[in-house]
């Protein structure tokens, strides 16, 4: 499969992934934006040795983007299966990132797979697919944002094990940095610390602070010569906001680690 | 003509004693969102706020001109109490207007690593240090600022003995932060140093009184001193109710009397000039007791007799109130009072705002036919090829089937939304010569309704007021049951403004209302035109600590708080309470009833 996927793990999110899978019961992991979830997902694939699918969910997503449909070639027409047929068949991981973001019918094919039953009902063709044993449902949200009016349905959140992520612990979150960045670790510890400061403004100044993804940007665009103070504006600040004054104090934040 | 060679000579010696630099004068309220926002950042209490200090009287050393001109005696120094972070109001101390801002940005960041100073040298070398360690950005800027602060210091060849030694300190533990542990004492204070916070002064400690205070009225004027500092404030323990009581017959006094010839046109007149005399002093003693020495006579003036006012319904509810100091709910703490006016007469719009409204009601009408495309009909505007498709695939095909096309259809919008007013006694405040704020609220509050019978989103209309816990008023403007007409619009242009703001019990009921409203998206919006406030303890953090919680359960319900308020200064406190995008603020009032449906449609079509 693919290379070798960096993870550090939070807490002991490994051992209770573990666990569902020998247990054939589906996931569902929660957390802020770029914390690290996807990467998740990717690295136990590899650990399980089994292939991930990966459905990005939005407003428009029905559910035969999920089961399949079919298509039409010049000898007539043929069935294709969807990402999420395909993983029960093969027995991979489907993880379906931002969950809420599907509407709510399209959430209800997944109810008969999630359960003990373990079965896909495919309603063009008319059939029920019994789920590879290896076969595993991992969906992923995060709470903070527009929850108030996306929220699952609590019919679906009672299917799953669920997990917490938030962003790591400073020293971990600079492990990463340095492992994906190549950055040297002075500079790695200041952008977390910024980070964290950053974290500190979240819900009610700025709608979501700073993520590991975007830290690993700047560290990024730093190591391969860009201006710190630079990087940290256009890859810490002006992502999160677009408020004049905003933007101007978060400079001034910046300007306390890196000065121009 | 004396009193002309007078100012020019006050003139002349104030600018020669003066250090400071007016052209590269920063002002604190230019920069207070940043500040607070930065403070916030670094580690600060998010419910602080940042206000101006006020002026302290140091015993320092003075140069003969700064004695003749008598300037130099007082200073703004940066401290913190409870709930504020004191700043000076503006900055001039150097030549360099960035050096200026630079040192507002430094002061909160030592403030938002020491939220106390107990010992005042160690202290802040402690923070500067660990400061310039964490932090090494800051490092330029703080050797800038120490350098140009030690220049503005008293020469070191002014001074004396100790005072000498005292000042060496002093500079040295500016310029290497850290090294210095012991001040050596010498006499009066050491010159302040403008980049080192100082301890909360003593006096502004408030005196806490159990009484429950009266309802005052006799305001000087509904409008505000804009001066930008702040007096020092004393509170003075007069809770005695024995002062001033003879305890002797009265016919035992002697008594004489003379005849004395005064002039006291001018005395009568003393309201004019008590903030000229506030100004002048430097401890204003503020007593617990609003009339002092009258007698007492405890019942509100303030409420309507009750023929006069709107219909109590019911008994009144309960509702529970958070206390942040003790970092508890209690319960049925306030007495919500549900009132109806029943006497208003039936009233058609406003003249002056069917202009308006005709054009609003046809915006919103617009919403009503929102389209979305519905698929497998058997007639429609295109074909539905995934339906074709899937028939042609069936193994056995239904022939009597035809739903191959897919036409579009009007959206269906499940929508309900509860406009909360503030009717407190502030809205009666005037914004031009005929308008007050209330007229703008009822005329929002009209428009309002206007346009939402046109999109035919569900909705209610409430206003509110308080005094004290024990009524907080709750005016039922349009039930969410009842239908908007002539009947509702006159029970809205009877509302009057009185009392004061106890937001969070309000929000608690809007809440309870609006849950039971079955609708996909539920929206409160409240109009505010300032802080919650009431005559108990709640004001000042208390009423924004019990408001936010009230939101955060308003939100857990799944509604969807928003805020659209006429008070400039909002953004400090809204964004706490609100959250990021849970508010506008409206710049200029008269422009409020058409702000307030933009954002309607604003929040009501993001997730269509």
């Amino acid at each position: 499969m693919q290379n070798n996927h960096y993870y550090l793990p939070h807490n002991r999110e490994i051992n209770i992934f573990n666990f569902a899978a020998q247990n054939r019961l589906p996931v569902l992991l929660k957390g802020p934006t770029g914390c690290g979830k996807t990467r998740f997902v990717e690295h136990m694939a590899e650990k399980l040795n089994r292939p991930v699918y990966t459905v990005a969910c939005h407003d428009d997503l029905t559910a035969s983007d999920l089961v399949g449909r079919y298509l039409l070639n010049p000898e007539g027409t043929y069935w294709q299966d969807g990402p999420l047929t395909r993983a029960v068949k093969e027995g991979g991981i489907c993880y379906l990132d931002e969950v809420v973001e599907a509407r709510k019918d399209t959430t209800v094919v997944l109810h008969p797979l999630s359960d003990h039953r373990r079965v896909l009902s495919i309603g063009q063709t008319g059939e029920t697919i019994k789920a590879h044993d290896d076969f595993m449902l991992v969906v992923s949200y995060n709470p903070g944002y527009q929850n108030m009016l996306k929220g699952l349905k609590p019919s679906t959140r009672q299917r799953f094990v669920a997990m917490s992520f938030d962003y790591q612990k400073p020293e971990n979150e600079m492990t990463i940095i340095c492992q994906e960045s190549g950055i040297n670790k002075e500079t790695a510890k200041q952008l977390v610390s910024l980070a964290n400061d950053l974290r500190r403004l979240n819900d009610h100044d700025i709608e979501e602070a700073a993520s590991t993804r975007l830290l690993i940007y700047a560290a990024m665009m730093i190591n391969s010569g860009m201006p710190a103070k630079e990087a940290c504006m256009s890859c810490l600040a002006e992502p999160i906001s677009d408020d004049k004054d905003t933007l101007a104090a978060i400079e001034r934040i910046i300007d306390t680690y890196f000065e121009s | 003509m004396e009193e002309l060679i007078g100012k020019t000579w006050h003139r002349l010696i104030c600018q020669t004693s003066q250090h400071e630099n007016e052209t590269a004068r920063i002002h604190l309220s230019d920069l207070s969102w940043p500040l607070t926002l930065f403070y916030r950042a670094l580690g600060g209490h998010p419910g602080k706020k940042i206000v101006p200090a006020y002026a302290t009287r140091f015993r320092h050393k003075r140069r003969l001109i700064q004695r003749i001109a008598g300037t130099d005696q007082k200073h703004f120094i940066s401290w913190q109490d409870e709930e504020h972070l004191n700043l000076p109001p503006s900055i001039a101390y150097f030549e360099d207007a960035t050096l200026n801002t630079s040192l507002y940005y430094w002061l909160t960041a030592m403030s938002a690593k020491l939220p106390s100073v107990d010992h005042w040298f160690e202290d802040n070398q402690r923070i500067c240090a660990e400061l310039l360690k964490e932090r090494p950005g800051l490092k330029k800027t703080y050797h800038k600022l120490a350098k140009a602060c030690i220049d503005k210091r008293p020469l070191l060849s002014e001074l004396q003995n100790n005072e000498y030694e005292r000042e060496i300190a002093i500079q040295d533990a500016l310029l290497k932060p850290g090294n210095h542990h012991t001040l050596p004492i010498a006499k009066g204070d050491p010159f302040p140093v403008w980049i080192w916070l100082y301890p909360a002064p003593l006096r502004a400690v408030p005196v806490k009184t159990d009484e429950q205070l009266e309802s005052g009225s006799n305001k000087q004027s509904s409008k505000q001193n804009s001066s930008e500092s702040r007096k020092m404030a004393q509170r003075i323990d007069d809770r005695k109710q024995t002062d001033g009581l003879i305890v002797f017959q009265a016919e035992s006094l002697f008594s004489w009397s003379e005849q004395a010839d005064l002039d006291r046109s001018q005395i009568d007149d003393m309201d004019d000039d008590l903030i000229s005399v506030a100004e002048d002093l430097d401890i204003v003693s503020v007593s617990r007791q609003r009339r002092s020495g009258m007698a007492k006579l405890k019942f509100d003036l303030d409420l309507p007799a009750a023929e006069n006012d709107d219909l109590p319904l019911g008994e009144g509810i309960r509702l529970p109130e958070w206390d942040y100091r003790k970092s508890k709910l209690i319960e049925d703490y306030c007495l919500l009072q549900p009132m109806l006016a029943d006497t208003v007469e039936p009233t058609a719009l406003p003249e002056h705002l069917s202009n308006i409204a005709r054009k609003l009601k046809k915006r919103f009408s617009i919403l009503q036919t929102q389209r979305s495309w519905q698929r497998r009909q058997t007639f429609g505007d295109e074909i539905d090829l995934d339906a074709w498709l899937q028939n042609t695939t069936q193994p056995v095909r239904d022939i009597n089937r035809q739903d191959y096309y897919q036409s579009q259809i009007t959206n269906q919008r499940d929508i309900a939304c509860l406009l909360l007013a503030d009717l407190s006694m502030s809205t009666d405040a005037m914004i031009s010569e005929e308008k007050n704020v209330i007229d703008v609220i009822k005329d929002t509050l009209l428009l309002f309704a206007e346009a939402m019978t046109d999109a035919g989103d569900q909705f209610g209309i409430y206003g509110f007021s308080s005094v004290k816990n024990t009524q907080v008023r709750y005016h039922i403007l349009k039930n969410f049951k009842e239908t908007y007409n002539d009947m509702t619009r006159g029970r809205i242009l009877a509302t009057r403004p009185g009392f004061y703001t106890r937001m969070g019990a309000a929000i608690r009921q809007s809440t309870q209302i609006l849950s039971m409203q079955a609708a996909k998206q539920r929206l409160l919006m409240v109009i505010s035109d300032g802080k919650p406030n009431d005559i108990d303890q709640y004001e000042g953090r208390y009423g924004i600590e019990d408001t936010r919680r009230a939101i955060i359960e308003a939100k857990k319900q799944g509604l969807q708080p928003f805020c659209v308020t006429i008070d400039n200064q909002a953004h400090d406190y809204l964004s706490y309470l609100f959250g990021d995008n849970g508010f506008a603020i409206v710049n200029d009032v008269s422009k409020l009833p058409l702000i307030l449906p933009r954002q309607y449609l604003k929040l009501t079509t993001m997730n269509a």
